[in-house]
């Protein structure tokens, strides 16, 4: 590991500067999970570290009933998991973020993070793109807002450019039924083998909503558009549940790996995503 | 760059590097109770809070830590009592986790603390699940998590003021152990009895153990006080001036000869104090298996070698003033190499054209064969095999495999080497085997075995893998070469990919069964792969046969003439060295074996119970392979002259309800969950006790002026309990409470010699030492008491043999008595002076077997193949238990790595030999809140070749998991596994392959 330098830059301002002057060997990390392995194995040289911890632009998570939830990009996971407000209002969030690693990592590592790092298998990536969650990114040129879905370009890679900040991710108000699913060969601490979120809105019985979301079955997590529009403006029947369950499984292009093989990767989407639609259609069925 | 640091309300002005870990930097300042377990933030050993949270201090940068209030295990609370200063005492967590023996080997104990202070914090009145989950972050190896859970509940109502701390195990759970069980079958348990605070397993009692008052009793464990303060007791807890840290360069081929390496720029490098390479030393061969002498196996391996055999064999080592500059050293080696052909697949070893040992050192052991990648070849023969399968009705062939497994001590392989001020080499190691490293490594290192000390301080956990000479030589060859103490520190990968996991196997069965389920032969081949080196290799899978082929004799006429034939090819691979990992081959014998059972028996549609039982040896018979086979020695006929197996089944099938559930009509069936399936199933299992006309234990007594004892053992307590249950024994006959003897464990220096901890053998033959020692001090005691009384004579004369001991007294029959401190200062002090001081060594003729039913209940997702295993219930005849608590402990976590080895642990690897699994996340093993429920009975036997009636308990956990949850996923949903692990992915193909048979 090289030496390298360290910074808590203070401000915005800062921050942004740090990144320009350098060459690109400097990196900002927030909870520093997942930058910490990385160096420690060598898969990253980093001539400098810059925290993100010190910069109140990015903390603090507020929900208004008619704008949703506004989550900083420092945001932990246990404040995800344990928030009063995020497990009311968007459950599948907070289960999602309880299911990931471990209290002690949980602690300390972040929302931001987790979507910055872009593994294939991030596990907040589904819920977001289900609840139609938007990232706030911000540079020393401006500030954009960018879908989730849109968010990942390949494992690792994410639409943000050399010295862009993660700002902030705004979930709109919920509407409809949320539900996340974690499949694991273990169940805790374990790297998903696939991950499935979904977001049903039902009006009289019709289907008048819906966002599938895929993890860990493609480079980046996935919407299941084909899927979702086999249902679209339907009533649910056991039939084209199957279907949509079926075709969720075709638009996926898992690999093989350490964690399962792709053959089998599909055919857990495919369960998943009906054991999910069918529990949420029931939900609806109930009231 | 300096900044300052908040620990436990002390600032702290620290250098610190930029990327510097906070586990680093607080180690460095003295708080030894962070442990590290894998650096890589899977394990939680290294938990402290910040701010009140817990996170893992290896992950986490020392500067985000700037300004934040740190709070280590170091603040939890101390021994109450220091000389004329009292303290507060230990935290009520910390109380809990001594008294309901939740400290095995204790190196996760204090992250294990620190993790439930932030639940207890969060949540003063959590549910057990909850529990469960707030300590899910920090692996613990040892215990199967149950007694840390029961514990932490018990804090939780101290701390909530509705329990007293010392009520953790009261004398009514003392009294309600000693009850027998109820013989009618359990009715079905309900979640909820989970959740209350029972730290005892049930025994069934011997009445041998009647008027015992230290043996037999839930004593708490003599290192429990040091190790729940995070006390500095480990190997690398330790500080010497002017350490180096030693790295190893390590293969990345799987074979290779080393053609050039040039080490001049690694040399050069600042801070670099030495490098050595193949030609740097002698060239010794050796057995890196810590066995006693001579080994019997295969001499095959070097300190360094011009040849690589596995990916992560050792190239070159360094040592260096810090870790980053050890590793750019590696970084400027340059090696060059020629590859070979390599071998992977133990199908292919022998005769295969890649040949791993061709160097003209090679010394072989019995049948093994360098030339044909054999290291070891077995073939034992009871009765006519041939003539029972023509005996036979039906004749059952299968093939079964079993993976390689990693033993995951949480605490990695460490060592520091040093010269003593009398140019001795002093090795403090993480080892089970300090006398057998003091003899292994003297040619080795060149050094008379005099000059060498080597010291077995705390041990987090070893299980095998620790009963190798694996590190040590790495230190000591580069303290030699820059004459300045070392450290060598496994990292996590590195244990993956080069230290000593178990034998992995592929197994073929042939047994004959006439039509009434009699077994009429019995046939094992194994093909055993012991990867690059042979250690172990022989006796490993000389086991698989000895121990699981000798369970099932047959009956009949067949119980006095078992027709069993074991064969094994134990091959050498390019892969990691196989080597002892608690079971010792068993399980792998009992994967095989036991899934075999269950097949023949659904085939015959005979009770699987029944057909086992049926043909399972008998008190009284030979254990067949005592007439065969013994490590490669002369073997001894040996009777068996306990065997609980008959009342374990009884006692494990009430406990599980096995007659509410097996073949019952829509028990397999969950309500509401139509792709649910619920199964049971069953295994047997016998193990050994100790190695008969081999192994030698020995230990020594010295009295103290106060009447207390230095009890002093060879033995290597590594977490198991062993110091504790030693001196209970002593306690007994000597009749003083525990807390008179201290235990010291061990010193080559110091305390007499004991081949170690394996073999499942310290409790029965280090523990027949210490009663002999014990014996011999009591005889001294009696002959002063009567001595001084006499000299009294105030009575009538009195005589040593009618002088007992008690309550430290030594308390004549008519009621005069002398304390053991006037006895002590009598003997130091005044008359016919003398120190009362014994030793005593024990090596046993017989290996009396313990024995086993294991049950499982399982829940199969038939559409995902997910498997949960419900629950786990062991009966188990270990002999006479000294300590139901901590052989509890055994019991629970020897069950959880079974578990793992039945449903998610394996090492796999690629064609270029690179192993898959490198760290905790990618193998997996259980936390605290996946476990099962687990039940432990005890089923009291008294094994006649023991003082105190004892047989092994720590091995046999680990023989029949795997089979029993595999017999109860076939049950729950026709899924016949012949592989372990059941991973979903395998039972959800096993499923679809046989619906598409259909
Ligand atoms: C033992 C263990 C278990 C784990 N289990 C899981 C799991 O089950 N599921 C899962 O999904 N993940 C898991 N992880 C991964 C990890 O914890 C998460 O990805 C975590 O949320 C990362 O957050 P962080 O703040 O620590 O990231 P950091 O390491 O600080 O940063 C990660 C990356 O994002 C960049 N970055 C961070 N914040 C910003 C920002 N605001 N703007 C721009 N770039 C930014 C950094 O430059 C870096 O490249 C696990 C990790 C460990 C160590
Ligand atoms: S040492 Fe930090 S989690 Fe293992
Ligand atoms: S007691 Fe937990 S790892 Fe040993």
């Amino acid at each position: 590991m090289k030496p390298f330098e360290h910074h808590s830059p203070n401000s915005l301002e800062q921050a942004f500067d740090l990144i320009t002057q350098d060459d690109n060997n400097s990196y900002y990390y927030a909870g520093g999970t997942d930058i910490n392995l990385q160096l420690k194995s060598g898969i990253l040289a980093a001539e400098s570290l810059i925290s993100l911890k010190n910069l109140s632009e990015l903390k603090g998570i507020e929900y208004k009933e008619n704008n949703g939830l506004k989550l900083g990009a420092l945001t932990t996971l246990r404040e995800l998991q344990r928030t009063k407000t995020i497990y009311n209002h968007y459950p599948a969030l907070s289960q999602a973020a309880g299911l990931m690693a471990s209290e002690q990592i949980r602690s300390f590592a972040t929302l931001g993070g987790n979507l910055c790092n872009a593994a294939p298998s991030a596990d907040l990536a589904p819920p977001l793109i289900a609840l139609g969650a938007i990232a706030t990114i911000s540079s020393k040129f401006g500030e954009h807002k960018v879908p989730i879905e849109d968010f990942f370009l390949g494992p690792g890679e994410t639409v943000l450019e050399e010295g862009e900040i993660l700002m902030q991710i705004t979930v709109p108000p919920p509407n409809g039924e949320t539900l996340f699913i974690k499949h694991t060969p273990r169940m805790f601490m374990d790297i998903s083998v696939v991950c499935i979120a979904i977001r049903l809105l039902m009006n009289n019985g019709i289907c008048n909503e819906i966002r599938i979301a895929l993890g860990a079955v493609a480079p980046v997590p996935l919407r299941a558009v084909n899927a979702e529009a086999e249902l679209a403006a339907q009533p649910f029947s056991s039939n084209n549940i199957s279907r949509a369950a079926q075709i969720a499984a075709e638009e996926c292009s898992p690999i093989n790996d350490i964690r399962g093989t792709a053959a089998y990767r599909r055919r857990m989407i495919e369960v998943l995503v009906r054991r999910g639609l069918s529990s949420l259609n029931e939900n609806y069925s109930k009231v | 760059m300096s900044i300052n640091l908040n620990v436990n309300s002390k600032s702290h002005e620290i250098d610190v590097a930029p990327g510097e870990s906070l586990l680093k930097a607080l180690r460095a300042e003295g708080y030894y109770g962070v442990k590290q377990g894998c650096d890589t933030g899977e394990c939680g050993a290294c938990t402290v809070l910040v701010d009140n949270r817990p996170v893992n201090a290896c992950v986490y940068l020392t500067r985000q830590a700037e300004g934040k209030e740190i709070e280590t295990i170091e603040a939890s609370g101390e021994h109450p009592e220091q000389g004329w200063k009292l303290t507060e005492g230990l935290h009520p967590l910390q109380q809990a986790f001594v008294a309901g023996g939740a400290i095995q080997c204790g190196f996760c104990t204090p992250g294990m603390i620190l993790a439930a202070k932030d639940l207890l914090t969060r949540n003063p009145n959590p549910s057990e699940a909850e529990v469960r989950e707030g300590i899910s972050g920090v692996l613990c190896r040892c215990t199967g998590y149950v007694k840390p859970v029961q514990a932490i509940l018990h804090a939780a109502a101290v701390l909530r003021g509705e329990a007293e701390p010392g009520e953790m195990i009261t004398p009514d759970d003392i009294d309600a152990l000693f009850i027998s069980l109820p013989e009618s079958p359990a009715q079905e348990t309900s979640e909820e009895t989970q959740t209350s605070v029972q730290v005892l397993p049930k025994v069934l009692i011997a009445p041998q153990t009647k008027n015992w008052k230290h043996v037999g009793q839930p004593e708490q464990k003599v290192d429990a006080v040091k190790l729940v303060q995070g006390k500095p007791a480990f190997a690398a807890d330790f500080e010497i001036r002017g350490m180096l840290i030693a790295k190893v360069l390590k293969s990345p081929l799987a074979h290779a000869r080393i053609k050039h390496i040039d080490v001049s720029e690694a040399r050069e490098l600042p801070g670099v104090a030495a490098v050595l390479t193949h030609k740097d030393i002698p060239r010794v061969v050796y057995s890196t298996a810590g066995q006693s002498h001579p080994i019997p196996g295969p001499l095959d391996s070097f300190s360094l070698d011009n040849k690589v055999r596995f990916v992560g064999d050792r190239v070159a080592l360094v040592a260096a003033e810090n870790s980053e500059i050890a590793d750019q050293a590696l970084k400027l080696i340059k090696v060059e190499y020629e590859e070979l052909p390599s071998l992977v697949d133990s199908r292919l070893a022998l005769d295969n054209e890649a040949l791993l040992h061709d160097q003209p050192e090679y010394v072989d052991f019995a049948e093994s064969d360098a030339s044909r990648n054999l290291a070891a070849r077995l073939h034992i023969d009871i009765g006519d095999v041939d003539q029972g399968f023509e005996a036979a009705d039906h004749i059952f062939e299968h093939e079964y495999s079993v993976p390689k497994v990693q033993q995951a001590a949480i605490e990695p392989h460490v060592v520091i080497t040093y010269w003593d001020e009398d140019d001795r080499l002093v090795i403090r190691t993480s080892t089970q085997v300090p006398f057998h490293v003091r003899r292994i490594l003297a040619p080795v290192l060149q050094l008379p075995l005099k000059r060498i000390r080597v010291v077995k301080p705390r041990i987090g956990g070893g299980f095998g893998g620790k009963q190798e000479v694996l590190i040590e030589d790495v230190a000591a060859h580069l303290t030699i070469a820059a004459g300045r103490p070392v450290i060598f520190e496994f990292t996590r990968q590195e244990e993956f990919v080069a230290a000593r996991p178990r034998h992995p196997m592929h197994i073929k069965m042939k047994t004959g069964v006439k039509e009434d389920g009699t077994i009429t032969a019995n046939e094992m081949y194994c093909l055993a792969d012991t990867g690059a080196y042979g250690s172990h290799a022989l006796t490993v899978t000389g086991n698989t046969g000895a121990k699981a082929m000798a369970i099932y004799v047959g009956d009949g006429e067949y119980r006095q003439n078992p027709n069993i034939r074991f064969v094994a090819d134990i091959v050498y691979t390019n892969t990691t060295p196989s080597g002892a990992f608690r079971g010792y081959g068993v399980p792998q014998g009992f994967w095989a074996v036991e899934r075999h059972m269950e097949r023949i028996a659904r085939e015959l549609e005979l009770d699987p119970i029944e057909f086992r039982m049926k043909n399972a040896l008998r008190e009284g018979e030979l254990q067949p392979f005592s007439t065969a086979w013994s490590e490669g020695r002369e073997p001894v006929p040996e009777t068996i002259e306990t065997n609980g197996l008959e009342e374990c089944v009884r006692q494990g099938r009430a406990a599980i309800g096995w007659d509410q559930k097996f073949g019952i009509e829509g028990w397999h069936q969950v309500s509401g969950k139509p792709t649910l399936r619920k199964g049971i199933g069953i295994s047997l299992a016998m193990h050994g006790t100790a190695i008969p006309y081999l192994d030698m234990g020995a230990a020594s007594i010295k009295m103290n002026d106060d009447g207390s004892f230095n009890l002093m053992v060879g033995a290597t307590d590594l977490g198991t309990g062993s110091d504790t249950v030693l001196a209970q024994m002593a306690a007994e006959v000597l009749g003083v409470p525990l807390e008179d003897l201290i235990v010291y464990s061990s010193d080559t220096d110091f305390t007499p010699f004991d081949k170690g901890a394996y073999a499942s053998s310290t409790t029965y033959i280090s523990g027949a030492a210490v009663v002999g020692a014990a014996q011999k001090v009591a005889d001294r005691l009696t002959y002063r008491a009567a001595l001084i009384l006499n000299e009294r004579g105030d009575g009538p004369e009195v005589n040593p043999s009618e002088i007992r001991l008690a309550d430290r007294r030594a308390t004549t029959q008519d009621g005069r008595f002398v304390t053991l401190e006037e006895i002590g200062q009598h003997a130091l002090h005044q008359g016919e002076q003398e120190q009362i001081m014994a030793v005593d060594s024990y090596v046993s003729p017989v290996a009396p077997p313990p024995f086993a039913a294991q049950f499982a209940e399982v829940t199969v997702d038939i559409e995902t193949g997910q498997v949960v295993v419900d629950k786990l219930v062991m009966a188990v005849d270990a002999g006479i238990i000294i300590n139901p608590v901590t052989a509890g402990g055994q019991i629970e976590g020897g069950m959880t790595q079974a578990l793992g080895y039945a449903v998610c642990e394996e090492m796999i690897y690629d064609d270029k030999g690179v192993l898959r699994e490198q760290n905790l996340r990618d193998y997996h093993i259980f936390q605290a809140n996946e476990m099962p429920q687990m039940e432990t009975i005890f089923v009291e036997t008294f094994e006649p070749s023991h003082p105190f009636g004892v047989k092994a308990v720590a091995e046999i956990p680990t023989d029949a998991v795997a089979p029993a949850v595999a017999n109860a996923i076939m049950d729950a949903c026709g899924a016949d596994l012949n592989v372990i692990p059941a991973t979903p992915e395998r039972i959800w193909k096993s499923l679809k392959e046989s619906a598409e048979l259909k």
